[in-house]
């Protein structure tokens, strides 16, 4: 399901234009979408969601135009959304929680109803715990409800918005290992600011800051910004004044230094090899 | 609105408060109206009909039990939000209309059930005591005719009074409006009390089912001075408000109480749909 989004402007009450002139195409596939807190990203999910109204600008998702309301209703019926704050009813069972989400999403077929719950409970590995009130569930288990309630209605569009701050390593990497194998042929938008997330499972992604896009394209083009740019520097003097310090390592009597900068930073740097981050943090770097 | 219908009763008649405070508000009940709230035979000697009896139980357990009623609805409509689960909601196909109506209907009857049980439980026991099966078809009619349309009322205001405020606030003001606007005498200050606008009006009582030909009533009945008419009081303010009880009056008051509750449900999907950014 492609999203074609042109000349998309949201401007919140009070001015805040969260969202300004963004034009981005999502093809079918895992499509990764990064920015710091504050670019965006939530606006641009719940836009494709139909909880909010751009300002201005086309969004067509599969060919129906969001922006008015049967078009927006058409598209609900085809969506998965994971909200970055999931709210849960603590007094259902995690099975009636999904059976009540499932009724809404319309599912009327009680067999076929319980078959899918029972799929997805097994999906999200929880059908040990399925019929425990969700009020003693750990964060980790929340999300895992959250994406199994995404996928009640088997949706070709799913929106998932930062699905894994919280959560801890291991919680972390079984969720993307999900989120990646639910790809196959249906477009999932994961919004994020951990990039290792992205890393890990998309092979496209897009980048906004302040609620313009920055960067489109594969992960690769967006490790490249930072070739030849990232350099490590082990000194037991003071930190590198040049460049940006993306991480430090205490070593011996001294610090390994992780450095982003177009010239080396010191007689003893030696160049690296890039990753994501690298090359997020060069495209964010200011004055680019 | 049948799934939302479903889920909303489910949590609600499971909530342990629901029944604590049923429970104590009745016990406070009994024991302050002592004698009068556990005789069976209410309507003195006229009142071994069941008509009349059954009519004084429903005076009685709307005077109060309301309070309760609405307290425990209050945070109803707002905890979806409290919770986070809008925006979940809102991206189903099913619209927000549909779902208020939904919650609306499943939380108000899952927090009427006590209250009913309460009421029907008593004209059972009426029935058998005084073997009078027809008290049970009274209950039923007067329990469509007079309790569930001040519930509905009741049940609206509750819902959406905390779109405006707190739901702490909402429930300290909803006490006090529930003695300003339907407990206290008409005479004592301008007033709702015992008008076409109150819940806890009797039009229903005296207009339809003939209430006023039984004259010998329990003590602490509240009637207007000057005996069994229902209507204007004697000079009290908004007695415009206060028709004399008739069939055409009685229908007009169940009229009002289901327009009011519709107003009110309007007004809270005016306001959230309003909220939509």
């Amino acid at each position: 399901m492609r999203i074609e989004i042109s000349r998309l402007t949201k401007t919140y009450k009070g001015g805040v234009r969260a969202l300004d002139g963004l034009d981005l195409d999502v093809p079918t596939g895992m499509y990764g979408l990064l920015g710091s807190n504050g670019a965006g990203k939530t606006t641009l999910m719940r836009i494709l969601a139909g909880l909010l109204r751009p300002t201005s600008g086309t969004v067509r998702v599969g060919g129906h135009d969001i922006t008015a309301a049967d078009g927006r209703l058409a598209v609900q019926r085809t969506l998965g959304y994971l909200p970055q704050s999931l709210g849960v009813y603590p007094d259902l069972t995690a099975r009636q929680f999904l059976d009540y989400i499932a009724l809404l999403k319309g599912l009327d077929s009680r067999p076929s109803r319980r078959r899918r719950i029972g799929e997805l409970l097994e999906t999200v590995a929880l059908t040990p715990d399925a019929d425990r009130r969700l009020k003693g569930f750990s964060g980790g288990m929340l999300r895992r409800v959250g994406i199994a309630q995404a996928l009640l209605a088997d949706p070709r569009l799913l929106v998932v918005d930062e699905p894994t701050t919280g959560l801890d390593p291991e919680e972390r990497i079984r969720f993307r290992i999900l989120l990646s194998r639910l790809a196959g042929d249906r477009t999932v938008l994961l919004s994020t600011h951990i990039v290792e997330d992205v890393a890990q499972t998309c092979r496209s992604l897009a980048v906004l800051d302040k609620g313009r896009l920055v960067f489109r394209g594969e992960v690769g083009e967006l490790v490249s910004r930072a070739e030849r740019r990232v350099w490590t520097l082990t000194t037991s003097g003071p930190a590198p004044s040049q460049g940006r310090i993306v991480a430090a390592l205490p070593e011996g009597a001294g610090t390994r230094y992780r450095v982003i900068t177009p010239t080396a930073p010191g007689p003893s740097a030696q160049p690296a090899e890039p990753t994501l981050e690298d090359g997020y943090l060069a495209l964010m770097e200011p004055g680019r | 609105m049948i799934a939302t219908f479903r889920y909303e009763f489910r949590m609600q008649i499971r909530r342990p408060v629901l029944w604590i405070v049923y429970g104590l508000t009745f016990a406070v009940t009994v024991a302050g109206f002592g004698h009068t709230y556990l005789d069976l035979n209410l309507g003195g000697d006229e009142g071994r009909e069941p008509r009349p009896a059954m009519i004084v139980s429903a005076i009685l357990l709307t005077s109060l039990l309301p309070i309760v009623y609405g307290c425990l609805l209050a945070d109803r409509l707002v905890r979806d939000r409290r919770l986070g689960m809008t925006d979940v909601l809102d991206t189903t196909p099913a619209g927000r209309t549909g779902r208020l109506a939904g919650k609306y209907l499943g939380v108000c009857a899952a927090t009427a059930v006590p209250l009913v049980l309460a009421y029907l439980g008593r004209a059972a026991a009426y029935a058998v005591t005084e073997g009078e099966p027809a008290a049970l078809g009274w209950a039923a009619v007067i329990l469509v005719t007079t309790v569930v349309p001040a519930l509905l009322f009741v049940g609206a205001l509750a819902l959406a009074g905390p779109l405006l405020m707190p739901p702490l606030l909402f429930r300290v003001l909803f006490v006090v409006y529930w003695f300003w606007g339907n407990i206290i005498p008409a005479t004592m200050m301008p007033t709702l009390s015992h008008s076409i606008l109150s819940a806890n009006s009797q039009y229903v009582a005296y207009g339809l089912l003939g209430f006023g030909h039984y004259r010998e009533l329990p003590p602490n009945v509240i009637l207007p001075p000057g005996g069994i008419v229902y209507g204007p009081w004697p000079g009290a303010a908004l007695n415009f408000l206060r028709p004399e009880a008739s069939p055409a009056v009685a229908l007009l008051w169940i009229g009002v109480m289901i327009a009011l509750a519709a107003a009110v449900l309007l007004l809270a999907r005016l306001h959230t749909a309003r909220t939509e950014s």
